[in-house]
C-alpha cells in the first residue's frame, strides 16, 4: 500500500515520458531521435547476437554471400537491361534517370525483424556503409523494399507488403502504371499486395508480371525490378479503375541476404 | 504484512553478494528479452506467423513477483528498448506506455488478491494465472494503441489474425518465464521464508490420520508398536453433551444400536449440544467433564411413546419453553394426564373405553386451562394459563416485576449463545440493497424513490470497490 502510493508518482512520470515521446515521433512520421538512439544502442549488440546464431546455425559462408551479392547485381543489371529493350520509346525521357551502370549494390543480411503488425526488418549495414534512407533493398527473387531509417552500423527496411508501402509499378506486358500497397496482416499470413492501376481502359489478366516504376533519383524504388505475378482480378463491376491482388517474388518470411541499391 | 514480506525482494536476509547478483539479474535479463524478442523470436517462421512477446512475459511476471515500483519501471524500460531498438516498426514510446500499464496493474491485482487472501503465502497457480491475464491485457493494449494512433499496419483484420496468435504462444510460454523469474526471485528471499516443508516420518502421519478420523476425541494417541505419544496441543473443544430418554427409544437406538450409554448428538461444528430427553433424567455425555446443569439445559420433550414413565412434575413453564417446538405452553405435560393415556398417537379422548372419565380428561380434547378441577389455585397458577406478572399477589412488587410485564421474550434476556442452539438461526439478510449503512435506510429508502436510492448505493459501492482495487486497495 505504502509503496503503491510512493510509485504512482513515478508511473504518472513515466506515462508522460511516454506519451511525449509518442507525440514526436507521431509529428516526425517515425523518424525521430529515439531511434537513432536506439539504432546506436542495440544495433552493435543485435550484429553480434546475429553473429553468434549465425555460428550457431552453419549460416552463410562468406563465398556464398559473395555468390548472392553477385547474383543481385545481375538481376538488377537484367532489370535494367529488360527495361530499355522493352520500352526504349516510351522510356525515353525516364531512362535519363535510370543510367544502367550508375547502381551499386551493397550487401547485408537480415539481423532483426519488428513484431507483432509491422512489416520491418533490420539489415546488418548502415550509414557508415554509404546507405541513406529512401533506398530501393532488392534480392534475388525481386523487389524488397525500402529503406527508411538507418544507424551507423544498422538500417531498417520496410518491406514491399507493409501496410506503409506504396510501390509505383508497371505492368511489364502491356506498360500500364499503377500502385501496389501492402496488405496490413500479410506479414505472417498469406502475403498479397493490392495493385490498382491508373488507368480506367486497362484490362487485367491473373498471370501478369509487375516490375518497380521507378523514382527520381532512384529513391524510393528504381526502375525495372520485379515484384511479382497477378494473381486475382478484383475489379468491381462499377469501379472506376481495375483492381487485382499481387503475388510477390519475394518470400518476405524467409529473408536472408538482402541488396540495398545506393546511387553513387 | 505476510506478503508484503514476501514480496519484497531486496529486503533483508540474503548474503550482499546474492544481493548484487539477483539486483544484476533484472536489467540483464530484460536487456537479453529485447535482444533474443528482435533477433530470434520475430525471425522464427512459426505456425501462423506470430510470435510471443518475451519482453511483456518477462514484465508481467517480474510484476508477480516483485514491488510495484520495481514492476513499474520495469516494464517502461523493456517497452522503451523494443521501441527504439532498430526495426522501426511504429511509434516511439507506444510499448512503453503498455508495458508500464501492465507492470503497475499486474502488482496491484496481486497486491488486491493477496490481501483478499488473508496475505498468505501467493499461490503459484494464481501467479500464473495473474502473468497470463496481464500478457494477454498487454497484447490487447499494443493493438489498441496501434488502432488510436491510426497506423496502417495496425487494422481491424490484421488484429483479428495476429492477436489470438500472439496471445495463444503468450500463454504457452507463460510457465517456462515465471518459473525462471520465480526461481531468480526465490534466490533473493531471506533463508527462513525458503525452509524446506516439514518432513513427517511414519508414525507421525498415522497418528496425524487418526486424530482426523477421531475428530477430535482422541487428544492423546499412544500408537502401538512405536511406544510413543502423540499429544494434542491444540485447545480442547467443548464436549457434547446428550441427556437421553430412555433405551427404548426408537430413533436412538438406530442411531445407535449399542446403547443409550453411547449415544451422542451428532451436531455439526462440535458444540455443546446438550439434549434433554425430559422424563429419564440421565444425562448422557459424549464424555464426561463435569456436572451436567439440567437448569440451562433446553428441553427437548419426545413424550410420544412412552407411555410407562410417569412424567416429571413441573410447576410451571422453565425458562426455555419457548425453544420447544412452537412456543406453545406445555400444557400436556403440565396437566398430570393419568398413566399416560394422553400420550398415544391419535389423541382422542378414550371416552368410549373408559366407563368412568378419569381427573384428566377434560385436558385433552379442548384444552382448557384446569382452573375448573382445581378446587383452591396454586401459588403459580396465573402465571402457567396466562402468563401475566403476578401483581395481585404480591404486597410489594419486586426489582423485575415491570420487566415481565413487558413481556420480552426470553431469547432477548439471555446472554449465553448456547442456549438457543436448537432454533435455527435466522440468516441476516443478504439482500443486494443490504450494504447500506444502517437497517433503517431500507424502510427510509422506500418512503421515497427506492429505486434512486438504490442505484445510487450500488454506484456507490462499485465505486468504493474500484476505489479499494485502484489506488489503495492493494498491500504495496
Amino acid at each position: 500500500m505504502l509503496e503503491a502510493r510512493r510509485t504512482r508518482p513515478v508511473l504518472i512520470a513515466l506515462l508522460i515520458v511516454a506519451i511525449a515521446l509518442i507525440t514526436i515521433d507521431f509529428r516526425d512520421g517515425g523518424t525521430s531521435g529515439a531511434h537513432s538512439v536506439g539504432g546506436r544502442l542495440f544495433g552493435p549488440v543485435e550484429h553480434l547476437t546475429d553473429d553468434v546464431t549465425g555460428w550457431f546455425g552453419g549460416g552463410s559462408s562468406a563465398e556464398v554471400s559473395a555468390l548472392q551479392q553477385e547474383n543481385d547485381q545481375l538481376r538488377a543489371q537484367l532489370a535494367q537491361a529488360q527495361v530499355n529493350s522493352q520500352n526504349l520509346s516510351q522510356l525515353a525521357g525516364l531512362r535519363q534517370l535510370t543510367g544502367a551502370d550508375r547502381y551499386k549494390i551493397v550487401p547485408a543480411s537480415v539481423i532483426a525483424a519488428g513484431g507483432g503488425y509491422s512489416d520491418t526488418v533490420t539489415i546488418s549495414a548502415g550509414s557508415s556503409d554509404g546507405i541513406t534512407a529512401n533506398e530501393t533493398v532488392l534480392n534475388g527473387d525481386g523487389l524488397v523494399g525500402t529503406v527508411i531509417a538507418t544507424s551507423p552500423t544498422t538500417a531498417t527496411v520496410q518491406l514491399a507488403n507493409d501496410a506503409n508501402a506504396t510501390v509505383g509499378i508497371r505492368m511489364a506486358s502491356s506498360g500500364q502504371i499503377g500502385a501496389l500497397t501492402g496488405a496490413a496482416d500479410s506479414f505472417g499470413g498469406t502475403a498479397a499486395l493490392k495493385l490498382t492501376l491508373f488507368s480506367a481502359t486497362a484490362t487485367l489478366k491473373p498471370g501478369q508480371e509487375l516490375v518497380t516504376f521507378g523514382s527520381v533519383g532512384g529513391r524510393p524504388y528504381v526502375p525495372g525490378i520485379p515484384v511479382g505475378t497477378v494473381t486475382t482480378v478484383t475489379t468491381e463491376p462499377g469501379s472506376l479503375t481495375p483492381t487485382a491482388l499481387v503475388k510477390p517474388f519475394v518470400d518476405f518470411t524467409g529473408l536472408g541476404v538482402l541488396g540495398v541499391v545506393i546511387s553513387t | 504484512m505476510n506478503s508484503r514480506q514476501v514480496i519484497k525482494p531486496f529486503d533483508h536476509g540474503p548474503s550482499a553478494p546474492r544481493q548484487t547478483l539477483v539486483a544484476a539479474a533484472l536489467p540483464v535479463a530484460l536487456f537479453a528479452a529485447v535482444i533474443v524478442q528482435l533477433t530470434v523470436v520475430n525471425r522464427l517462421p512459426l505456425p501462423g506467423g506470430d510470435a510471443p512477446d518475451l519482453v511483456l512475459l518477462l514484465v508481467a511476471a517480474v510484476a508477480v513477483t516483485t514491488t510495484t515500483m520495481i514492476a513499474t519501471v520495469t516494464g517502461f524500460a523493456g517497452g522503451l528498448a523494443l521501441d527504439i531498438a532498430p526495426p522501426v516498426s511504429h511509434y516511439a514510446g507506444e510499448y512503453a506506455l503498455v508495458f508500464c500499464l501492465v507492470g503497475y496493474l499486474a502488482t496491484r491485482v496481486m497486491g488486491a488478491i493477496s490481501a483478499a487472501s488473508g496475505g498468505a503465502e501467493r499461490d503459484p497457480s494464481i501467479c500464473l494465472a495473474v502473468v497470463a491475464v496481464a500478457a494477454a491485457a498487454g497484447e490487447a493494449g499494443k493493438a489498441g494503441l496501434g488502432l488510436l494512433l491510426s497506423d496502417p499496419n495496425v487494422t481491424g483484420p490484421a488484429i483479428r489474425h495476429v492477436l489470438p496468435g500472439a496471445i495463444l504462444y503468450d500463454l504457452l510460454l507463460t510457465p517456462v518465464v515465471y518459473w525462471l523469474v520465480a526461481l531468480v526471485a526465490g534466490l533473493a528471499r531471506p533463508e527462513s521464508e525458503r525452509a524446506p516443508a516439514p518432513v513427517f516420518f511414519g508414525a507421525q502421519r498415522l497418528a496425524s490420520v487418526f486424530r482426523l478420523a477421531s475428530a477430535g476425541a482422541a487428544p492423546n494417541l499412544r500408537l502401538a508398536g512405536t511406544g510413543a505419544k502423540f499429544e494434542d496441543k491444540r485447545p480442547v473443544r467443548r464436549e457434547p453433551k446428550l441427556r437421553l430418554a430412555d433405551a427404548r427409544s426408537n430413533s436412538l437406538a438406530r442411531t445407535n444400536p449399542a446403547g443409550t450409554n453411547s449415544a451422542q448428538p451428532l451436531v455439526a461444528g462440535g458444540r455443546a449440544a446438550k439434549l434433554n430427553f425430559a422424563r429419564s433424567g440421565i444425562t448422557h455425555h459424549a464424555q464426561s467433564s463435569g456436572p451436567a446443569r439440567p437448569r440451562r439445559t433446553p428441553k427437548l420433550n419426545f413424550a410420544v411413546g412412552l407411555p410407562t414413565i410417569t412424567p416429571r412434575p413441573r410447576r410451571g413453564p422453565g425458562k426455555g419453553w419457548l425453544d420447544v417446538g412452537r412456543s406453545k405452553p406445555p400444557t400436556v405435560r403440565r396437566a398430570k394426564p393419568g398413566k399416560g393415556w394422553l400420550d398415544d398417537g391419535r389423541r382422542k379422548p378414550p371416552t368410549v373405553r373408559r366407563a368412568k372419565p378419569g381427573k384428566g380428561w377434560l385436558d385433552d380434547g379442548r384444552r382448557k386451562p384446569p382452573t375448573v378441577r382445581r378446587a383452591k389455585p396454586g401459588r403459580g397458577w396465573l402465571d402457567v394459563g396466562r402468563r401475566k406478572p403476578p401483581t395481585m399477589r404480591r404486597a410489594k412488587p419486586g426489582k423485575g416485576w415491570l420487566d415481565e410485564g413487558r413481556r420480552r421474550p426470553p431469547t432477548a434476556k439471555r446472554a449465553k449463545p448456547g442456549k438457543g442452539w436448537l432454533r435455527p438461526a435466522r440468516p441476516p439478510r443478504a439482500n443486494w440493497y443490504s450494504t447500506g449503512p444502517t437497517t433503517g435506510w431500507i424502510h427510509r429508502s422506500r418512503a421515497k424513490n427506492r429505486w434512486r436510492t438504490r442505484r445510487r448505493s450500488l454506484s456507490g459501492s462499485l465505486l468504493s470497490t474500484v476505489r479499494d482495487l485502484l489506488p489503495t486497495g492493494g498491500r504495496r
